[in-house]
């Protein structure tokens, strides 16, 4: 009978109404990301702070969209100070391919959601500002050999 | 079809009356009325959209209406163009996925697939069993969720919000579990050539059986609400026929196509990943119009779900991505890869010179074919009809421009 | 109290009650569309969200007045008050007890009517002046949409008129006291006699409000917003408060006619009469219920659809059944006119 879908319809709203509301109060209520969830980039540090980004580049190569800066000098003794690894955040599409590419899982994706931002300066994160390198091969031989490592002192840097 | 308006001269464009002056619309659009009616009454031109609440995205129809009834439709397309194509010629084969995410940006995976296929091919990579049963859920989990925009979207521009939100409600359910899976909740950057990125979390096969079982219920309860009404089913029987004839000049592919009769399905005919080792129907309508699209589109999602717990249930043991290298670099040559996206075929052709990027990327996208169709289409229904049809075809514009 | 400050101040009251009620109807759509979409609605401005709408009408009475540029300036600025006046007139007749009424007229349904059709004349004027494509196709609708149903609007409410041989609102409701043989109340819905007529009332009824699923005339995912396009600040305001209102009294004039207004079964008068009004507020917020509910749910009909439906089911329809009906009521001596 004509009618009969419509009233039938009517009935499936009354039940979904009686299912009650399947809202997440957001600033009141938080979902919990799962795992994997990939945000924004965050440098990955240890219990003493101290960093693990060599500049090796991978990941300012890796970037689809070429936004990670990594600025850095050497010194005779081929050791390098990273000047600054600068993240635009607001031109990232948190894809995840430089933490991937990071041979030495110096990055990670955070887990920070909220990342709106008052001003656009705020948009543009320094990551790392004027720190020492981490040197791997050496960091290496300092957990082979307990004895070895000065550089450990200028891997704990400080950032913006 | 149309004969061009313009011809390219060395002194500028040449319309058939004459030079084209900046400024001014060129003559041989159609811009003015076409004429009177019977009635001696002036046609009224709209200009439906790019922001109009009904052409999903920023799709421009020029529409002349006589009263209520499109007498012509202009398609105008190109507000979204971001150049993926040409980007396409600066990446990496490997990152080509974050693209083509946001080509289809509603059913992502299936570019990535796409993508992921072609390298494979020209490289000559076996994927590992595991890694292709797990592209195939992912695949099937966004065929779910772009299927339940399209059915929301279509519930509103019937007047229904209701569906709209129910359907997002069951949507929400399936990005947290591609979330899980994948790390995000529409960019997904999942899979890659060789395989996929990671393996799949564990716990996520009961998640997705529970999915499946409650989605069994409010699937039949959104085909009830929307396609058991009369109203709606006035309003879609026998509205925007297309025939075989017409959906194969145009070229249409994927539900559009397998509703007007003809049972062409990527999955099936030219089979990847999974898809061979699986049981799945084609549902096919019968004459073309918009409620034939509408039940095809129901049915998949019903033989999605089918497919999705034979996917889980049978799920290989193994490594989830081939030995890979970390710089892709192709062999020079030209390979054509295609998936069944929620919107027809998705292919993509690559051309390739032996470097670590592709010298060129074609990019066929289902949607910029239905497209083509409106203008043909069109011309003839009411105005309101217009706007259903429009949502019966499923378009996405990030596909069409790019 | 003189007569005439009596009179004043009932139609202040009705104004209030006018204003009111499109405040409260708002928020309570937005709570039962919510609740139906398996959403919350407002919650956060006051408690349960109570104040959103008045924060919302305090928006729009503080917002920039915009006047596009090639609007019919006249017409532009008549159209809000050309909807918003009728709907305002409608509250006049509408009985909410014995006693409480802005004034007890002979003619009190047909008024009630009449003053509604002019609706759409504002609605027209308001697509036609706004200078957009989108407002005239909507206005155009409009006035279509109401020319068609005004008719069995009217006819349907035509056999409760026969039955009870008056066009005074209070006097239909007084028809209405009392119970069947003691069990069932004595409103015109308990008998089947008047099952097809509350149907086509129903139908027409839901057009005149101009809701989803005959809300052609601003359908938003078609005209952008129909002939309400143009407007913004108050004026839009107007429109919206009109609508509200046409809800409000096409669920009165249904409680009115069908269930037995402020009457109550089983309860005495002298319990009954101070109760009279919230009795008769509560069964229409319970109609204005069943439209919200209506409005989330169904999909929307296309204009020819619906032209159709009226002119060759609806109108035929609603003849014979006067006919029939007619026949019944003298054959078998049914009528019980009062007074």
């Amino acid at each position: 009978m004509w009618g009969k879908g419509i009233l039938n319809g009517m009935r499936i709203t009354m039940r979904n109404m009686l299912r009650g509301p399947i809202t997440v109060r957001y600033p009141y209520e938080r979902v919990t990301l799962p795992e994997r969830a990939r945000w924004a980039v965050e440098v990955v540090r240890d219990e003493s702070g101290a960093h693990k980004c060599t500049a090796c580049m991978t990941c300012v190569r890796a970037c689809p969209d070429h936004i990670l800066d990594l600025q850095f000098t050497t010194a005779e003794d081929k050791s390098k100070h990273i000047d600054y690894l600068r993240y635009e955040m607001g031109a990232c599409m948190m894809c995840g391919l430089c933490v991937e590419a990071c041979p030495f899982d110096a990055l990670k994706m955070g887990q920070d959601y909220e990342l709106a931002k008052l001003t656009r300066d705020e948009l543009t994160v320094d990551l790392l500002v004027d720190v020492a390198a981490a040197a791997p091969a050496r960091a290496k031989k300092a957990s082979e050999v307990p004895a070895g490592g000065t550089d450990d002192s200028r891997g704990g840097g400080t950032d913006g | 079809m149309t004969e061009p308006h313009f011809t390219v001269t060395e002194s500028g464009l040449m319309t058939p009356e004459g030079m084209y002056i900046p400024g001014e619309p060129p003559k041989g659009i159609r811009r003015i009325p076409k004429g009177v009616d019977r009635l001696g009454t002036e046609h009224l031109i709209v200009n439906m959209g790019p922001q109009h609440p009904s052409t999903h995205g920023v799709l421009h129809l020029i529409v002349e209406l006589d009263g209520e009834e499109v007498v012509t439709v202009e398609v105008s397309i190109g507000f979204l163009h971001r150049g993926i194509e040409k980007l396409a010629e600066s990446r990496r084969f490997d990152h080509l996925g974050t693209l083509m995410d946001r080509g289809d940006y509603v059913s992502v995976i299936h570019g990535e697939q796409a993508v992921a296929l072609a390298v494979e091919k020209l490289m000559e990579i076996e994927v590992p069993a595991k890694a292709a049963w797990i592209r195939t859920l992912t695949a099937e989990l966004t065929r779910l969720a772009s299927h339940l925009v399209w059915f929301g979207t279509f519930g509103l521009d019937t007047g229904a919000m209701g569906q709209f939100l129910y359907a997002m409600r069951d949507r929400e359910v399936l990005l947290d579990i591609l979330e899980e899976i994948s790390g995000q909740r529409m960019m997904f950057n999942y899979v890659r050539p060789g395989g996929v990125v990671a393996d799949l979390p564990t716990g996520i096969e009961s998640r997705i059986l529970s999915f499946c079982d409650t989605f069994e219920v409010y699937l039949e309860e959104h085909d009830a609400l929307l396609g058991g009404n009369e109203i709606f089913q006035a309003r879609v029987k026998g509205i925007g026929v297309v025939s075989k004839e017409t959906a194969l000049a145009f070229g249409l592919t994927g539900a559009n196509l397998r509703a007007s009769g003809l049972g062409f399905d990527v999955r099936r005919d030219r089979p990847y990943d999974a898809y061979p080792e699986l049981e799945f129907d084609i549902p096919i309508g019968t004459i073309g119009d918009s409620w034939d699209r509408y039940t095809v589109r129901m049915e998949e999602m019903r033989q999605s779900l089918r497919m999705i717990r034979q996917l889980v249930g049978g799920m290989p043991g193994g490594p989830f991505t081939a030995k890979v290298p970390k710089v892709l670099r192709p062999p020079a040559g030209e390979v054509y890869a295609s998936v069944e996206s929620s919107r027809g075929e998705t292919g993509i052709h690559l051309f390739t010179d032996g470097g670590t990027t592709p010298y060129r990327m074609h990019y066929r996208a289902a949607s910029l074919f239905t497209c083509q169709l409106f203008e043909e289409i069109l011309p003839g229904h009411l105005f309101a009809d217009a706007c259903m049809l429009l949502g019966s075809f499923d378009i996405m514009l990030g596909e069409v421009d790019r | 109290m003189s007569p005439e400050l009596a009179s004043l101040l009932r139609i202040l009251a009705a104004v209030g009650l006018m204003l009111m009620n499109g405040v409260i109807l708002i928020y309570m759509l937005r709570r039962v569309l919510g609740r139906l979409h398996q959403r919350l609605g407002p919650v956060h401005v006051g408690p349960q969200g109570l104040l959103q709408t008045p924060m919302d009408v305090l928006k729009l009475l503080t917002k920039e007045d915009i006047t596009p540029t090639n609007v019919d300036k006249a017409l532009y600025f008549i159209a809000p008050a050309a909807v918003f006046t009728p709907s305002l007139m409608a509250y006049a007749a509408i009985p909410f007890s014995p006693t409480w009424m802005v004034t007890d007229l002979d003619t009190g349904l047909l008024y009630t009517l009449v003053v509604m059709s002019l609706v759409s004349m504002g609605l027209l004027m308001a697509g036609w002046a706004s200078a957009n494509k989108w407002s005239l196709i909507g206005g155009m609708r409009s006035v279509g949409q109401h020319i068609a149903y005004e008719i069995p609007l009217l006819l349907s409410v035509l056999p409760v008129v026969m039955y009870v041989g008056t066009l005074n609102l209070s006097s239909i409701v007084e028809a209405q006291s009392g119970t069947w043989l003691g069990i069932l109340p004595q409103w015109f819905i308990t008998n089947p006699l008047f099952w097809p007529a509350f149907i086509i009332f129903i139908v027409s009824a839901l057009i005149k409000v101009n809701q989803t699923p005959f809300d052609m005339s601003e359908a938003e995912s078609e005209l952008v917003a129909g002939f309400a396009t143009e407007y913004s600040s108050m004026k839009f305001g107007l429109f919206f408060l009109s609508e509200f209102s046409n809800s409000f009294i096409v669920s009165a004039l249904a409680v009115t006619l069908f269930f037995g207004g402020w009457t109550l079964p089983f309860v005495p008068d002298e319990v009954l009469a101070p109760i009279a009004p919230v009795v008769f507020m509560l069964k229409v917020y319970v109609g204005i219920f069943v439209l919200m509910w209506i409005r989330g749910t169904l999909p929307r009909v296309r204009m020819d659809h619906l032209m159709q439906f009226a002119w060759k089911i609806l109108i035929p329809a609603v003849l014979t059944w006067i006919l029939v009906f007619g026949f019944i009521i003298k054959l078998f001596d049914l009528g019980r006119p009062v007074g």
